[in-house]
């Protein structure tokens, strides 16, 4: 038999327990009212640069359940120089995710060779009817804004940085 | 004080009611059991697993699990999949440990490559791996304390896994699916400040280890539900091919980060101890898990403070082909023994893969050590074997 019975010093700890809490408040926050902020790498929606975007289909091909939906065109622009012949470029026509099959891997962000696709850490983007969870190129655009600058890294790592693209 | 009783009585006590119920069973086949459904949908099942257990008052004859509930076909799912999507799809298999699931797969394709991560790379794997494993037990140390009707302590459980789980965010993206290890290396390196931020969450999950020691293992009800309940003596323990903590807590010195020579993971480099414990009971597995949690924080701040510079990413083909042949890699999981059987063809994807995960394993213990005991100790023996029901159905 202990010098203290094990149920009278765990009431201690409970009753400790409560007096921080009253003391120093609680460790959650009530959600709609207060906000926790996400931390920069967090995966929460993918927002599409659609100008670095060719249209390559790698995202859509690497994607673990195909939910990403790409059609393009090729279009002729005007040259860059003056006298020059006139360019052929991809024009994207589609590029929807749908976020109700979405696994939110971020293998499409990590394939992405033109520096397409960038993850933000919103995530109120919850709708009453599952079809409206398919953002199309538009609504993964208006994302762009809330992506943060990359972090930068820990002491000892030999990664370069990267700037995301406004 | 039931207690401080020797618990070779206890032992022997589970030894003749198993015998007596044995005995039952041959008698009256026709017997006027009851037959009792636990689950699919229990709260101590810790998902959808059912018990069909057969009773004789309230003595348990028969406890039949039946599995396949929660089944999601991973091994055929991962054979129409390249090798970086496989990634994604095993972290969802013990989904408290979800990075712990990545490693063995992706030391079997290292292997098979013949290709070796970085020296920095296997540093923070292996930080990774303990931190998922701390985040695993910790909801471990709450939960049991649930099964046997204390509610406090989940919730101490749940507030300081968060400071783990937001280190594991801030490094990888995803709370519970970091997707972070890759073959050859791994996804990104660390951002400014973490390593000092994951020390602070540290002492949260020491100080947590602390007041689960005052709040569970002191207590004389704790005690009393748990001492010389669910004994698994070690060649039975052996011989269902138990793993991980459960069979470390009948007294067997076997732990596959000190036994087996991986090259991936750094626990050679490292000064720890496997912590065991003779009984075999419900207590001594708890026990064993909380030593291993304090552990863990032990190993993860000597990992901090050796990371060494470098890249986090071997030399690496674009476009991974694995090259025909097979390896068979396990790892020690926060559940146990987990180990990928990868077949490879040569090409983009695996022909086959088995996945030998601890809980399917732990499960079949079940029908053996629930037989005599009584309704309200399947619970507390189940929750004490720890299983997790993706991790059981895969």
């Amino acid at each position: 038999m202990a010098l203290v019975p094990g149920v009278i010093k765990g009431l201690g700890v409970t009753f400790s327990e409560i007096v921080k809490t009253v003391t120093k408040g609680p460790e959650t926050v009530q959600y709609p009212h207060a906000k926790e902020d996400p931390v920069p790498r967090a995966r929460g929606v993918i927002a599409l640069h659609e100008d670095n975007c060719t249209s390559c289909m790698l995202c859509a091909r690497e994607c673990p359940d195909w939910c990403i939906y790409i059609e393009g065109h090729k279009e002729l622009a005007p040259p860059r120089r003056a006298g020059g012949k006139p360019r052929s470029v991809n024009k994207l026509d589609r590029f929807d995710i749908d976020y109700g099959l979405c696994m939110y891997c971020g293998i499409c962000v990590e394939v992405c060779p033109f520096e397409a696709l960038f993850w933000s850490p919103e995530f109120e983007y919850s709708e009453p009817r599952i079809a409206d969870l398919l953002h199309d190129k538009t609504r993964l655009g208006q994302w762009m804004t809330t992506v943060p600058e990359f972090e930068s890294y820990e002491a000892g790592a030999q990664v370069k940085g990267k700037k995301v693209p406004r | 004080m039931t207690a401080t009783q020797p618990n070779i009585d206890r032992r022997q006590l589970s030894y003749i009611a198993g015998q007596a119920a044995d005995a039952r069973v041959n008698v009256e086949l026709e017997a006027e059991g009851m037959t009792l459904n636990i689950g699919p949908q229990h709260p101590a099942t810790h998902g959808t697993l059912r018990i069909v257990v057969r009773l004789d008052g309230e003595q348990v004859i028969e406890a039949d699990p039946i599995m396949g509930y929660m089944h999601r076909g991973y091994e055929k799912l991962v054979e129409v999949r390249t090798y970086p999507q496989i990634n994604t799809l095993v972290n969802r298999i013990d989904w408290l440990g979800s990075f712990a699931n990545e490693v063995p797969f992706i030391l079997a394709c290292e292997q098979l490559m013949g290709i070796e991560a970085p020296p920095r790379a296997q540093w923070i794997r292996t930080l990774f791996f303990e931190l998922s494993r701390i985040a695993n037990l910790t909801l471990f140390l709450g939960d049991m304390g649930v099964q046997l009707g204390a509610v406090t302590p989940v919730f101490y459980a749940f507030r300081d896994r968060e400071h783990i789980l937001n280190q594991i965010e801030s490094a990888t993206g995803g709370r519970f699916h970091p997707n972070f290890d890759r073959i050859g290396g791994l996804k990104d390196d660390l951002p400014a400040g973490w390593v000092d931020e994951t020390r602070r969450a540290l002492g949260h999950i020491r100080k947590f280890c602390d007041v689960m020691e005052d709040l569970i293992v002191g207590n004389e009800i704790f005690e009393a539900r748990t001492r010389g309940i669910g004994v698994i003596p070690a060649d039975v323990a052996l011989s269902y091919g138990l793993s991980g903590a459960n069979v470390r807590a009948s007294g067997v010195d076997w732990d596959l980060r000190r036994d087996s020579s991986n090259s991936g993971l750094v626990y050679d480099k490292l000064d720890w101890k496997v912590w065991t414990h003779p009984d075999g009971d419900s207590f001594a597995r708890y026990w064993v898990r909380l030593q291993e949690v304090r552990e863990a924080c032990h190993m993860v701040d000597q990992l901090l403070d050796s990371i060494p510079a470098g890249p986090i990413m071997a030399k690496v083909p674009r476009i991974i082909k694995v090259p025909a042949g097979e390896a068979y890699v396990a790892t020690e999981n926060p559940l146990g023994e987990m180990g990928y059987y990868v077949v490879s063809q040569g090409g983009l994807e695996p022909f086959r893969v088995k996945i030998r995960s601890a809980s399917f394993s732990n499960m079949s213990i079940a029908p053996w050590v629930l037989k005599g005991t009584y309704v309200p100790d399947v619970i507390t023996i189940l929750a004490s074997l720890y299983f997790i029901l993706g991790d059981i159905d895969r």
